[in-house]
């Protein structure tokens, strides 16, 4: 049941296929639990917070728990021309950390960074948790030793230089459109 | 001390806080779509009373928590050295670095889960386009039945043979090879249960004697022709029952399974949800052993039928090719027996007058007392029209087994033609509601569908999904699990993978490298099929013959063509390795696909074609449905309408000219007409055909290949190698107690 859904732009061909990778049944439907590692398959680094509002913002109101493509692309084709949710640089990651560990041992303990990640801010699950030790953890020390973790957390992100490209063409077609708008140059008879 | 200090102060007074997410929100990584519990269960559990208790919510205030961190870790001293500045604002500093950490860690969570679920959606995809095959054939009958209307009046001849399978002995003759030497009689017992056990767990000499299969497949018929269409399941006895689902020949689970929770008795019954064969190499012995448990312990073993337990699709996933390579001097009646089983299992099972057990679902229009009086033995593939002893066909009837053996639960209300099989509907929770209701039932355990975990709860918890069979995709790809009910049918769910030690030595990356392998391979082999169309596709959009073409218009073809619905973005580096990031080099991609290692993974399967032609009684009843009169004669009109109808559902596969070319060769006495050898042997010289046509095809692209893809690159070969090192399968002793077990925690 292919349903056409025109894409104009390839920024909206990312995000569709993004999209698509949940869509099980052809329909151009995906369960709204999905659109964190939808974001997140793009390149993004939402928030839990920010996952919860784009939910709200796109939730079909004729069937609630899902989210229809049309409306969240553009949605989020805007969030990304304004670079929402964008990574920032590994340096501030780095920072992060060294605001933890005031000591500057250069690791954190398990105890402490689990204890943080699983009572504080956007709380993890016991899953989330669990995965993330044999990112996380030296098996020798035991410990966090955070400059390999970040280097663990990095990825490249291209989505934002697309977007800023169809930002830029948007804008130069508004130009254009302004332009035809605008009245012919009035032939003033001096 | 703590109490003049500032952090708690600010804690106390709020405001800045993050809302912080739930425990049980997936919007965060989780791979399958694990339906959210119900509110009232998040907050009830079980209390150590073991009845279901409400929690009180926890005070996990932001305070108290901090309050337990300055404690162990003595913050506030550190608070104290003036060089730290205000505490108060090291403490949002620390919050806020801590969400910053979350949020990327999450991104690279989603990320490794983005490649399972690619993986996953390769084989799911795959096996369901498959399907999608053999369920045009049900299409196509329905079709040809509709245009030959004196077909569903005069009723279909009843193939005497297959009517009496049971009476009619055939000889045996000797296997070579190594035989088990075990004896088996009846009445069947717990004695040769573990014999065979014993047998069946070797790598070698794990074949019993053919008279022995007979033995049993004769049987189980003969018992199982007694049961009604719905085994009545009881638990007023044992106190308990265990529900098994999809085993796909996976003979070391089954044996997971029997190690971890015992052999069935009266105090430990056992329900088999069906698919017991196809896809695992072992499907013979899974489904003597369960034949073999049931003639041993009759009241406490049930087996559902399920849409694998075909002969047409036994055809395709490669049962029979299992049993050919078994049994190579005995298969055809072995087959002929297998069949007698499959016509008589049960369609279902009642526990308790509660809970349905099914294979795949049901629909909006799924009757329980239809289904009740329906004769099943009439139904001896699901994909062929039954048998009718001159009764006009029931359509309605037909459809009925179909949606119980086919379908599939979804999300979304309603209640839709499915679209993935090709056959049988997607159920949504409003059908699911209306459905128990209307039979009184409380909720419907089913199998069908691989889940990551082995199970899966859907529509508020009232349709279970189970499924037994592990690593069923590739090592490495999913947990089975089996479930047990309590009196009160409250399901406790154990979760394993069989064979553990070879998957404990990988590290995660090395796991997902050969999913991946596994993926890619199954995917290879499907493309193989379109191997000239994509080629004349993509050469389309190459009008200077440079070899590349832009992502976008390779990713549009490779769609337009396989049409699996994949992410193909996603896969370009893989399917056109070492390619850059402007453009794709889809001279790899085809040269990727003529590589040894997925031409011999070609050879190794079956293509629909072969499993057309291949099944004689599909040809046998488009000829008997056409001979309407029965008069054991078609006329070349007849049989062109038929042709025609077949190349509507299976464009490619037939040739009309040619099948008619040849119907008419073999009417040599020119009167227009053709009896069933003739149409028989119409194929079979057609199949003949195509098969020298393709070994033709095949010898003139590898000599006369284009230079640019004389040599495939150095990355196709690499890749290649990779995926053939990943994928080999070593066959051992099969050891039960090698498992990787474990309870699942269950609520409610």
């Amino acid at each position: 049941m292919e349903i056409g859904i025109q894409l104009v732009n390839e920024l909206e061909v990312r995000i569709s296929e993004a999209f698509c990778i949940f869509d099980h049944h052809g329909d151009k439907f995906i369960d709204t639990r999905n659109i964190g590692n939808v974001l997140r398959f793009l390149g993004c680094v939402p928030s839990e917070n920010e996952i919860n509002e784009i939910i709200a913002a796109t939730e079909s109101p004729e069937n609630p728990g899902e989210t229809h493509l049309p409306k969240f692309m553009a949605h989020v084709s805007t969030l990304l021309m304004n670079r929402k949710m964008e990574p920032a640089t590994p340096e501030k990651l780095l920072s992060a950390f060294e605001i933890l560990d005031p000591e500057n041992k250069r690791f954190l303990t398990k105890e402490y960074f689990g204890k943080l990640m699983e009572e504080e801010a956007e709380k993890f699950s016991k899953a989330e948790l669990e995965n993330m030790w044999p990112v996380a953890i030296d098996p020798i020390t035991g410990n966090i030793p955070y400059l390999f973790y970040i280097n663990q957390l990095r990825h490249k992100t291209t989505i934002y230089d697309v977007a800023d490209a169809i930002r830029e063409e948007l804008a130069a077609n508004e130009k254009e459109k302004k332009k035809e708008r605008s009245p012919m140059p009035q032939m003033l008879g001096l | 001390m703590l109490r003049s200090c500032v952090c708690l102060q600010r804690a106390g007074g709020g405001g800045g806080k993050r809302r912080s997410s739930s425990v049980e929100d997936a919007s965060s990584c989780r791979s399958s779509e694990i339906e959210r519990v119900g509110a009232s269960m998040q907050t009830t559990t079980l209390g150590s009373n073991g009845q279901p208790q409400t929690l009180a919510p926890q005070p996990n205030t932001r305070a108290s928590s901090l309050l337990q961190l300055f404690h162990r870790k003595g913050w506030c001293k550190h608070f104290r050295k003036p060089l730290r500045g205000m505490s108060a604002t090291r403490v949002e500093k620390s919050i806020r670095a801590a969400i910053f950490i979350q949020k990327w860690f999450r991104r690279h969570q989603a990320r490794q889960e983005m490649r399972k679920r690619c993986n996953w959606q390769i084989f799911q995809n795959v096996e369901y386009a498959c399907e999608q095959d053999q369920a045009e054939l049900y299409k196509f009958f329905n079709d040809l039945i509709k245009h030959m209307p004196q077909a569903v009046e005069a009723g279909n001849k009843c193939n005497s043979q297959r009517c009496s399978g049971l009476e009619k002995s055939g000889t045996l003759y000797e296997e070579s090879g190594d035989l088990a030497r075990i004896e088996l009689e009846v009445p069947i017992q717990k004695s040769h249960i573990d014999l065979m056990i014993d047998v069946f767990r070797k790598k070698r000499g794990n074949r019993l004697h053919p008279k022995y299969v007979c033995l049993i497949l004769r049987e189980a018929a003969k018992s199982l022709k007694q049961m009604p269409n719905l085994w009545m399941v009881s638990t007023a006895v044992s106190q308990q029952v265990t529900i098994c689902g999809d085993l796909h020949g996976k003979l070391d689970d089954l044996l997971v399974v029997l190690y971890k929770n015992g052999l069935p008795s009266a105090s430990n019954p056992y329900v088999f949800n069906g698919d017991f064969v196809d896809r695992g190499k072992r499907g013979l012995e899974v489904f003597l052993l369960l034949l073999s448990l049931y003639l041993a312990f009759p009241n406490a073993v049930f087996l559902n039928r399920g849409n694998h337990e075909d002969s047409v699709m036994n055809a395709r996933y490669g049962f029979i090719r299992e049993v050919e390579g078994k049994y190579p001097r005995n298969h055809k009646y072995l087959l002929s027996l297998i069949d007698e089983v499959y016509r008589w299992l049960p369609l279902g099972s009642i526990l308790n007058n509660r809970v349905l057990i099914v294979h795949g679902g049901f629909s909006d229009s799924t009757n329980l007392d239809l289904i009740k009086s329906i004769d099943r033995g009439k139904y001896v593939s699901i994909l062929r029209p039954p048998l009718m002893d001159g009764e006009a066909l029931d359509k309605a009837e037909w459809q009925q087994i179909f949606d119980v053996m086919w379908s599939d639960p979804q999300a979304s209300q309603g209640c839709k033609p499915n679209q993935l099989r090709g056959a049988g509907v997607w159920f949504g929770p409003d059908t699911t509601e209306s459905f128990l209701k209307r039979h009184r039932l409380s909720y419907v355990i089913r199998s069908h569908e691989c889940k990551p975990n082995g199970h899966e709860f859907m529509h508020d918890n009232k349709v279970i999904t189970i499924f037994s069979a592990s690593n069923y995709y590739a090592i490495g790809s999913n947990k089975g699990a089996y479930m047990r009910l309590n009196n009160q049918l409250v399901p406790h769910f154990v979760q394993y993978i069989s064979a553990a030690s070879q998957t404990k030595e990988l590290s995660f990356k090395q796991r997902m490298g050969i999913v991946e392998c596994a993926a890619l391979k199954e995917l290879a082999v499907r493309m193989r099929e379109h191997r000239d169309e994509l080629e004349e596709e993509f050469q389309k959009y190459d009008p200077d013959d440079s070899g590349c073409i832009t992502i976008a218009k390779w990713c549009f073809v490779m769609e337009s063509v396989t049409k699996l619905g994949l992410p193909w973005r996603l896969l370009r580096e893989k399917l056109a390795p070492g390619t850059d990031s402007q453009s794709v080099n889809y001279i790899r991609t085809l040269d990727l696909l003529d590589t040894d290692v997925i031409m011999k993974a070609e050879a190794d399967g079956t293509s629909v074609m072969d499993a057309l032609y291949a099944n004689k009684a599909s040809l046998e009843t488009i000829f008997n449905i056409i001979d309407a009169d029965h008069s054991g004669e078609i006329t070349l009109d007849e049989f062109e309408k038929a042709i025609d109808l077949l190349v509507t559902h299976m464009p490619g596969v037939y040739s009309k000219d040619e099948m008619l070319e040849k119907c008419r060769m073999m009417d040599l006495n020119g009167d227009g007409k053709v009896d069933l050898n003739e149409f028989l042997e119409a194929f079979r010289l057609s199949d003949l055909h195509r098969k020298e046509q393709q070994e033709e095809y095949l010898r003139k692209r590898s000599t006369t290949k284009s230079i640019i893809s004389q040599h495939p690159s150095d990355s196709v070969t690499k890749l290649a190698d990779t995926i053939s090192k990943n994928t080999v399968i070593i066959e051992r002793d099969i050891d039960p107690t090698d498992c990787e077990a474990k309870d699942v925690e269950q609520k409610s």
